[in-house]
């Protein structure tokens, strides 16, 4: 006799983790993303086939078009690695965004200090101290949750919004403003202190080739190293973890900086690579979308640098969807949160598969 | 009458696949009303498959299951439960916030309004029917083991089970509590007519049932009565093979102190004290055997020792080094394992394979890294090593351990503690929940320990064990050691007096 199942199909559970079940997960999402996008372009005005193909075309149309979903992307990279690093030892490091502000500050505080020095001088200097600000700013929050156990959710949103306004003062108020300027921004920096252009003509710079590097480094950390090994065990079960004598206090404060220090390479990349000064909008933000690229890339290296892609691409495209089409482009926004949310459904759903029953005798 | 002779649960050709493992292959068994049916197994068989399978937790690759003769489907709990089938599982899935009585309540509401004092009525009278004394309104988070086990049955009674499947329920029981559990079982199974899937390592329990299946590797060996075999007959079945039980012989020479207590006090914030003035020596080839209900300090003493926790006063030595105050990183390097008596909230990570398990606490000493690096080759292979020595049934050193059956992953928790323990080990509840087989090659294990010149202090509410294994035994109740006595100059009886807290006659 068989086990009866509804038209001779039943539910199955997934191995978890299966790379079917995420290549399902993906492609569902991908559907619904297409499919309630369209609606919303067409709500917007728009055919969708159209708004799409802009979209497409924005991103990857032109070598210009590619290297500008690159520059979008390198900043997520980074904070989607910072995010994932501290997720998978399960702590909760939602500071990223401050964390970004971080590094650029200091970036940008010891760039007045070099100012004519050698590039080949300057450029690993101010990188080094970016990490250094945002480790230190992480660490900070580690510090707290280690010395007042203070959960690190609150103490790093706390913090987010100290050092956004603090850089507004700076930059309003402070010796930073730029002399006889409006706007809240800075001074430009010394020419010797830009990263470096992979493509002459083009905006695409040193820091997206970081940015990758640093994807393999934190996948080598992970896997590899005795460190990764005790953040993976931390995310699992820390109490097994602390029961052979593994300093926990220690581990916190080690994830917490080492997540800032990716984050605040975040902000050096931007300040160095791109805007070329200190200016509060365009760092605002990038921690925040990192939290999503991390979690789309499923915390691993691979799929963050995906997910940043795609976020870049989605961005760097809707400009010129606005321009042929009319869509406002801010529409993208709501778009990456349908694709996140899509994925995650996809993923609870794809969790299962469907099987025909075995017919046995 | 005819309807006597319809088995409550039959189950025939069922068989479960995780991909490659047969975990059941082509089981039938009957179970009748009023009969307790034990299910019997080495760690890894499929007992906890087969449960899992016949409360629809598990879809069956193919089989059928007949409850009262009809044939049913289960395709989730809630159609087990419809169907009268109530289990307890190996571990509790209960909601520590909720009190008893929401916790028998949750997932039973028929409609949206839920009838509390008709509810609260039900669950009194089902209490009372079985004597149980069980404070409905109390959080389960404070209840003890035994307790929280009590509100699993009553809540599957609550849901009208008519079978009950209990995987090991007495696992974690105090000796005191698995014996009213048994009492009440009886009652529920010869009074009530309730039939009862008991699964369960205990040869004494086994042979208190009506009859046995016996299940290998998956397979099913055979059902037989109870009252028509032997304990060495059903072991054989089980095992394959016949078992020696391992006894210590006594100590010869003079033995070197390696662990030394001195009035070591331990009280907690509240000023709740858990050890008081606890002083004793473990001398190199000695095992000494700590006895007591559970919750009288023991498992504060093996953590204190193993530096979890620091002592309010008094001193721990460790071959002479004074270690109280020293954290226990530093405490195990000088020699010293420890395995926990909560091996799943201890000692395990679930999402570790087996080799990462085995590796814990050892991440940054030289043969498993090599500058920055893991030294995944030399962990890999010390993994299959290991494996093999403790004939853990697992596809490979990189197998889940959240996979492992409860033996086997006792098993992981075993190899790696014994191979950090050169000086003492430390064994708080080293058998529960593992089969006949492996309890002996674990007992054998630890005298060649003994014989090998480390110090064990061993901890098990299993009297016979200690009995069995131990030079000394040392009882603790309420935090003190109120007895310290060879085993020779002592017996069975006087011991359980002095846990149960009686002076010694
Ligand atoms: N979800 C799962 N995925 C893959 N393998 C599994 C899964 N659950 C159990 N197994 C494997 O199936 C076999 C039977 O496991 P099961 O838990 O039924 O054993 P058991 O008889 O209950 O053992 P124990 O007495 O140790 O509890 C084991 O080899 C186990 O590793
Ligand atoms: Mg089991």
């Amino acid at each position: 006799m068989s086990w009866p199942g509804h038209f001779g199909w039943t539910l199955v559970r997934r191995p978890a983790g299966g790379l079917a079940s995420l290549a399902a997960a993906f492609t569902l999402a991908a559907l619904a993303t297409g499919l309630i996008g369209g609606l919303l372009f067409l709500a917007a005005g728009a055919a969708p086939a159209q708004a799409f193909a802009a979209l497409a075309k924005g991103a990857f149309g032109s070598w210009r078009a590619v290297s500008e979903t690159l520059v979008k992307a390198t900043p997520l990279i980074f904070t989607g690695l910072a995010t994932a690093l501290a997720f998978r030892a399960r702590l909760w490091n939602i500071g990223a965004e401050g964390q970004v502000f971080a590094g650029a500050i200091v970036a940008y505080g010891c760039s007045l200090q070099l100012a004519g020095l050698s590039p080949w001088l300057q450029v690993p200097a101010l990188l080094t101290a970016a990490m250094l600000g945002g480790a230190l700013y992480g660490a900070l929050a580690g510090l707290l949750k280690v010395l007042g156990r203070v959960d690190e959710v609150i103490s790093t949103v706390m913090l987010n919004y100290i050092i956004v306004f603090g850089l507004s003062l700076l930059l309003l108020h402070g010796p930073w403003s730029e002399a006889g300027g409006f706007f809240e921004q800075s001074a430009k920096i010394d020419p010797g202190a830009a990263l470096p252009k992979l493509v002459t003509g083009l905006r695409v710079h040193l820091g997206f080739v970081l940015a990758l590097l640093m994807a393999v480094l934190v996948g080598f950390l992970i896997e590899r190293t005795p460190l990764g090994f005790e953040i993976r065990a931390a995310g699992s079960n820390l109490r097994a973890l602390a029961f052979q004598g593994a300093r926990i206090g220690r581990l916190i404060l080690v994830v917490m900086a080492l997540s800032g220090a990716l984050a605040g390479l975040a902000g050096a990349s931007e300040l160095l690579g791109v805007q070329q000064r200190l200016k509060a909008g365009t760092l605002v933000g990038y921690g925040y979308t990192g939290i999503i690229i991390a979690i789309l890339g499923q915390l691993r290296p691979l799929g963050i640098v995906l997910a940043a892609l795609l976020f870049g691409a989605l961005v760097n495209g809707a400009t010129l969807m606005q321009i042929q089409t009319g869509v406002p482009s801010a529409l993208i926004y709501a778009l990456q949160a349908i694709v996140l949310l899509a994925f995650l459904i996809a993923r609870a759903a794809t969790g299962w598969r469907l099987r025909r029953l075995a017919h046995a005798g | 009458m005819a309807g006597a002779l319809v088995p409550r649960l039959a189950v025939s050709h069922l068989t479960k696949r995780f991909g490659q493992l047969l975990a059941n292959d082509d089981i039938s068994l009957s179970v009748l009303p009023g009969e307790i049916h034990c299910l019997l197994g080495e760690n890894g068989a499929g007992k906890s498959t087969l449960s899992s399978c016949l409360f629809g937790l598990y879809r069956p690759d193919a089989g059928s299951v007949r409850v009262d003769g009809r044939p049913i489907e289960l395709r989730s709990p809630a159609d087990a439960i419809a169907a009268g089938i109530g289990m307890v599982h190996q571990h509790f899935v209960l909601v520590p916030a909720f009190t008893a009585l929401e916790n028998i309540l949750v997932g039973t509401g028929r409609g949206w309004r839920l009838d509390l004092a008709a509810a609260r009525r039900a669950v009194r009278a089902l209490c009372a029917r079985y004597d149980l004394a069980l404070e409905l309104d109390r959080p389960v988070a404070e209840l003890s083991l035994g307790e929280q086990q009590w509100v699993e049955i009553v809540k599957a009674l609550y849901l009208g089970a008519r079978l009950l499947i209990l995987d090991e329920p007495t696992a974690l029981l105090t000796p005191v509590e698995s014996a009213k559990l048994f009492r009440v079982i009886m009652r529920m199974a010869r009074e009530d007519g309730l039939a009862i899937l008991l699964i369960t390592h205990k040869m004494a329990e086994v042979m208190r049932s009506d009859r046995v299946t016996v299940l290998r590797k998956g397979r099913l060996i055979g059902t037989a009565a109870t009252a028509e075999v032997s304990r060495d007959q059903l072991v054989r079945m089980m095992v394959g093979r016949d078992l020696a039980s391992p006894r210590s012989e006594p100590r010869t020479g003079p033995a070197t102190p390696l662990l030394r207590l001195a009035e070591v006090s331990l009280r907690d914030a509240d000023g709740r004290r858990h050890l008081d003035a606890v002083s004793f020596e473990l001398a190199a080839g000695e095992i000494l055997g700590v006895a007591g209900v559970a919750g009288n300090g023991q498992t504060e003493l093996f953590e204190t020792i193993a530096g979890l926790r620091r002592p309010s006063s008094g001193s721990i030595y460790l071959a002479g080094t004074r270690i109280d105050g020293e954290d226990p990183a530093g405490i195990a390097a000088l020699g010293l394992g420890h395995v926990p008596n909560d091996r799943a909230r201890d000692g395990l990570v679930p999402d570790f394979s087996i080799a990462e398990n085995l590796l814990l606490g050892q991440q940054w000493q030289p043969p498993w890294r090599r500058g920055w690096l893991l030294n995944r080759p030399a962990i890999r292979q010390r993994a299959a090593t290991c494996i093999a020595e403790f004939a853990v049934a697992a596809s490979g050193p990189e197998a889940l351990v959240r996979r492992l059956s409860g033996g086997n992953a006792q098993k992981v928790v075993l190899a790696r503690e014994l191979a950090k323990a050169s000086r003492v080990l430390l064994c708080n509840q080293p058998t529960r929940g593992l089969d006949v087989g492996v309890i002996e090659h674990v007992q054998s294990e630890l005298l060649r320990r003994r014989a090998a010149g480390c110090a064990i202090l061993l901890a098990s509410e299993e009297l016979d064990d200690l009995f069995s294994l131990a030079d000394r035994i040392m009882v603790m109740v309420g935090g003190r050691v109120v007895a310290l006595v060879d085993r020779p100059a002592t017996d069975l009886a006087t011991v359980g007096r002095l846990m149960a807290g009686q002076a010694a006659a």
